[in-house]
């Protein structure tokens, strides 16, 4: 285990930021997740956490918006404590976020323009629905699809459905965007295109941006601040430079796609391969 | 030896202590769908939703359950004929076949078609709702994914269930009436005369209001099973599975309860109608 290192910003965590975690602890079951996390989000800037898959990257971003509760420790939305508050209570706060789940979580029986004004309907009294329609509009076009209005979730691809799924986030015009894995299963061109939209919003919304991701050529591009996950703590925070030179070599390791010794040791085991070929005909012979 | 019979004892522990742990998650789904659905009754935004649950869960559900009916009052026809014939008894095949239809066969089978039909709907959409994170997507647009989801089909169900087994109890009264009249050559006078004197409006009344009770059951365990289904495919099918079982057993145990109360309350009561009628 490398020493953790002094210029990390999680070990700096300042009180101002607009999302707190103060001592998070995640167990499902026995299992721990997150391992007495603290840290502190800057308002209008884009922070990229970073992990190995199942390292609890997505368990993080749920507890941001209270999808999931603490096992202990606290989370704050501004000044105000949230991790406490009742389901009616929160869905007030969640009013300020938005969320790109990772497979979109576009509701299949409903169209995209339905989709879209979903949370509207939700919290505001529709009583002119062309200027709704004209909202539909222009979101739909800030993700490049308008004209699809009437397309069904089923009938888009990986990438669209990602894009309408940004523009259901951004309806209520939140403060604060979630991203889980947006650019994974995308092929290159589609995943710059989220990234390009994800800069876009932060620079024309002024939004803050928290993106969970391993994808590091997404990570560089976007964020202001990247956070490394592994074994539930988190081992790296600072800027893309900042990363990038982390003497840490399970950051060096994951940032450079290297499989780990221990793992090339398992592969180089005498016959390993071949011991694991069990064909029917083996049995039959 | 002692060690089996301790890794038994834990095992049988730990099981105890997770249905113990399910029983309340369930109670605490429960309670909150009746919390959520009762407000839900004086907000004008939820109407929408119940109007598009009533279509799924009652209307399309008319032509199973009449079909049901229709083969419950047939069949009973044709089984209980021989024994009353060989009485003499045969003009009285009216009021058993009727009496069964709408105070109990109807009621139940109508209810069991009903958790295959909307029950296994329900937990499969809410399921793939739920692994596909649709619901988490819901709260997070600050929307009570109860109110939304779970709300509406109850009280569909709660207000479709009664007519479903009317038109259930309608069909076994015309199913029975055809094989019997028209196959057995019974007399249609004498049916319809026999029939009258032993169905009381108490009977049908009893039928119509379980409905009301297994409506609720089927809605709320199919939604609950949706809400707590595990991943993928297996997971979905699993929870489809538990769904109807659960019904299932649920409208039995819930018909004999019923039966109990409502015998109980018919014997205190009904000889007193004459007072108010």
């Amino acid at each position: 285990m490398a020493e953790e290192n002094p210029k990390d910003k999680s070990q700096v965590s300042g009180s101002n930021g607009v999302l707190r975690i103060k001592n998070l602890t995640k167990k499902f079951g026995s299992n721990l997740v997150l391992d007495d996390i603290t840290l502190s989000i800057e308002k209008g800037k884009t922070t990229v956490v970073i992990g190995p898959s199942g390292c609890g990257k997505t368990v993080l971003i749920k507890h941001l918006i209270v999808l999931l509760r603490p096992t202990s420790g606290e989370v704050y939305f501004k000044k105000q404590r949230i991790d406490n508050l009742n389901e009616g209570e929160l869905n007030k706060i969640r009013t300020h976020y938005g969320f790109l789940f990772q497979g979109g979580a576009l509701f299949d029986s409903l169209s995209v323009a339905e989709n879209i004004i979903f949370p509207i309907k939700q919290h505001y009294e529709i009583t002119d629905w062309r200027q709704v329609e004209e909202l539909i509009k222009t979101k739909l076009a800030m993700v490049g699809l308008d004209g699809f209005q009437n397309y069904y979730p089923a009938k888009l691809s990986g990438g669209q459905k990602k894009r309408v799924a940004l523009a259901r986030a951004i309806a209520l015009n939140p403060e604060i965007i979630l991203y889980d894995e947006p650019t994974t299963g995308l092929d290159p061109i589609r995943a710059d295109i989220i990234n390009e939209l994800i800069l876009k919003l932060q620079r024309e919304l002024g939004v803050t941006t928290i993106v969970v991701t391993h994808d590091m050529v997404s990570a560089y591009k976007i964020a202001d601040r990247i956070i490394m996950l592994h074994n539930g703590k988190i081992i790296a925070d600072g800027d893309a430079d900042h990363i990038r030179n982390h003497p840490h070599p399970v950051v060096q390791q994951f940032i450079n796609g290297q499989v780990s010794e221990d793992d090339l040791a398992v592969l180089r085991m005498s016959g390993a391969i071949s011991q694991a070929q069990f064909l029917p005909r083996d049995f039959q012979q | 030896m002692n060690t089996a019979v301790g890794t038994r004892l834990a095992a049988l522990g730990a099981k105890s202590i997770q249905d113990i742990g399910n029983a309340g998650r369930f109670g605490r789904f429960f309670w909150q769908t009746l919390v959520t659905s009762a407000r839900s009754c004086a907000r004008s935004r939820t109407y929408p939703l119940i109007w598009t649950q009533m279509h799924i869960i009652g209307v399309r559900s008319v032509p199973v359950i009449m079909i049901t009916g229709a083969f419950v009052g047939m069949t009973l026809a044709v089984q209980a004929y021989d024994q009353l014939a060989g009485m003499g008894l045969e003009e009285h095949l009216g009021v058993l076949i009727n009496i069964s239809v709408v105070k109990e066969l109807g009621p139940v089978l109508a209810a069991v078609m009903l958790a295959g039909r909307i029950g296994g709907a329900l937990t499969a959409e809410l399921g793939t709702m739920n692994v596909t994170e649709q619901i988490d997507a819901v709260r997070s647009m600050g929307t009570d994914p109860i109110w939304y989801l779970v709300a509406p089909r109850l009280l569909a169900s709660l207000l479709l269930t009664p007519f479903l087994i009317i038109y259930a109890d309608l069909m076994g009264i015309i199913g029975g009436y055809f094989v019997s009249v028209l196959q057995l050559g019974i007399n249609a006078s004498a049916y319809w005369t026999f029939s009258a004197y032993g169905v009381e409006l108490w009977d049908l009344s009893v039928g119509v209001v379980k409905g009301f009770f297994f409506g609720g059951a089927i809605a709320v365990i199919s939604c609950y099973k949706g809400f707590t289904c595990k991943e993928g495919a297996h997971g979905v099918g699993q929870a489809c599975t538990e769904a109807f079982v659960a019904s299932f057993i649920s409208i039995l145990a819930l018909d004999f309860a019923l039966a109990v109360i409502f015998k109980a309350i018919y014997n205190t009561f009904w000889p007193f109608r004459s007072l108010v009628g």
